[in-house]
């Protein structure tokens, strides 16, 4: 099996015609093929749309015409993100067999950026609710071991990128669900500036803490992939008309100068992160000082109450959204979607207009926080991936999640991989950084992955 | 009742209310999720400063 390789190792190599497009999809085609059936990350592949796509990059490329470093480079979507002619499913029996007739704002981005669109991926109903046995396709696993818990909602996209299935997708993150597949994983992922990421034609969860972002190997592919993915889009009433920043132009400038907060309450109180989480943390954290970093402690509201305010927005922004479905067909949704967003009805109005203050005072504590710092640090995830039948009907409740805080105010957080557990299963960290400050995260990310041998590892399925 | 409780038979009054006509048994594989959400809410409405209003603004001049 040949190496699997990044987008950015990729990109050179196409620009040097040293790589076809074709060639390059046909190894994916064939690895899919291959770990798929174990993997269960796609709900289907679009081989010939792949080859079309491929096909394209190629003669460009013969021409001298490549469009930039995303042409030929073999990407799949989460099942929620709008594909014109081809099937989007939400991952729910509601939506089995609907076909839309546009492509999501992202979609068309990334397309017209030459990818290679090999089908689409799974997610957790809606992007809400799994790991789910009793909707139609089953949940994906994680690669590192089939019998663990990929973390979610964009599940499919986690396992298709830490097994070189794809070299890069789509995910959206509403309580953390691009960085907590990232996690678990061992991936990159990055929740952008809410509003630097266009919804529309994305099927929602909840508008005020949905954002659509892109999963990779790297950091660097990430930024990459956002690159493209960026826009004001007139559809989308949240998405901001601003100069999109060059997400790539930090890297290689190490970490020299930046002010570092952690969170450790966040992690070792609030919701007491594993020993292999906590020594990574604070490895990277020994790593940015050295690095020329100034790095001091931070504290937050409780996690606790971020994950209260957000928790309880996202459920009655759901119910709102589903309730027609939820009335008439209740029983066709799986139980943990149902389940979940019916707790919308304990909710009253002072309730919401209440959150919706503490929101506000959320956000400036946290802007007041890190007037003068530029990242704050914490976990992305409590430890490693949980066996994915072992997953309570609760889980994402009873504890307060890490990722949350950042849905809560919009500003941005990436996950990367810092090491293995005592499973084997991967670790992460979560960088945060002031609302559309993407390069610097980038930045800093890059920093630590290139400097750590995380990312010279691969699950042993991969072969 | 403190609202950090809720019982059964209340909750199926509010999911009856929000137009889900759920069986005993949907009530009760709510139930659970239920009572920590319940203490979610607590926690949302543990009391503020008057200067945290206004809680929601708007913008009269729309783009």
């Amino acid at each position: 099996m040949a190496e699997i390789l990044t987008i950015a190792q990729a990109a050179r190599l196409l620009d040097g015609r040293k790589l076809s497009p074709v060639e390059l999809a046909n190894s994916h085609l064939e690895r899919i093929r291959r770990l798929d059936p174990q993997l269960h990350a796609f709900l289907l592949v679009t081989e010939e749309r792949a080859l079309t796509d491929a096909k394209a990059a190629e003669a460009r490329q013969m021409a001298g015409a490549r469009r930039g470093p995303l042409d030929g480079i073999p990407i799949a979507h989460k099942d929620i993100y709008n594909t014109a002619g081809i099937r989007t499913t939400a991952h729910s029996r509601l939506l089995e067999h609907n076909v839309p007739t546009r492509d999501a704002y992202t979609v068309a981005k990334w397309a017209d950026a030459g990818t290679v669109m090999l089908g689409k991926l799974a997610t957790h109903e809606f992007a809400f609710g799994g790991p789910s046995f009793d909707v139609p396709w089953p949940p994906a696993r994680n690669p590192w071991n089939t019998d663990h818990f990929t973390a979610g909602s964009s599940s499919g996209t986690g396992a298709a990128v830490a097994a070189g299935l794809v070299l890069g997708g789509t995910g959206s993150d509403t309580g953390g669900s691009i960085r907590g597949p990232a996690a678990l994983c061992g991936i990159a992922g990055i929740k952008p500036t809410y509003g630097l990421a266009s919804r529309s034609g994305i099927l929602p969860l909840a508008f005020s803490l949905d954002h659509p972002g892109p999963m990779a190997w790297t950091a660097e592919d990430c930024a990459l992939l956002l690159q493209a993915m960026v826009g004001h889009d007139t559809e989308d009433p949240a998405s901001v008309d601003r100069p999109v920043a060059d997400f790539t132009a930090g890297l290689g400038h190490g970490v020299k100068g930046l002010r570092i907060g952690v969170v450790r309450h966040f992690f070792e109180t609030d919701h007491p992160a594993s020993a292999a989480t906590r020594a990574g943390i604070d490895a990277a954290l020994d790593f940015f000082r050295k690095e020329g970093a100034e790095v001091r402690e931070v504290a937050l509201s409780p996690a606790a109450d971020y994950h209260a305010v957000g928790y309880l927005l996202m459920v009655t922004e759901a119910f709102t959204l589903h309730a027609p479905w939820m009335r008439d067909r209740f029983m066709d949704y799986g139980e943990l979607f149902r389940d979940r967003v019916a707790l919308a009805a304990t909710v009253s109005g002072p309730d919401i207009i209440q959150a919706t203050r503490r929101r506000r005072l959320l956000c400036a504590e946290m802007t007041a926080a890190m007037a003068d710092l530029d990242i704050l640090v914490s976990a992305s995830q409590q430890g490693e991936a949980p066996r994915i039948d072992s997953v309570p009907k609760w889980a994402n409740m009873e504890k307060p999640s890490f990722t949350m805080p950042f849905n809560v105010t919009g500003f941005p957080a990436i996950s990367i991989c810092t090491g293995f557990g005592e499973g084997g299963l991967p670790v992460a960290m979560q960088l945060a950084g002031k609302p559309f400050t993407e390069p610097t995260l980038f930045r800093a990310a890059h920093a630590y992955e290139t400097a750590m041998p995380w990312r010279k590892r691969r699950p042993a399925l991969v072969g | 009742m403190s609202r950090a409780t809720i019982d059964e038979q209340e909750l199926g009054q509010m999911l009856e209310r929000a137009g889900l006509a759920l069986t005993p048994e949907q009530v009760r594989a709510v139930m659970p999720g239920a009572e920590i959400f319940r203490r979610m809410i607590e926690r949302v409405n543990a009391p503020l400063p008057r200067e945290a209003e206004p809680a929601l603004t708007f913008s009269a001049e729309q783009d």
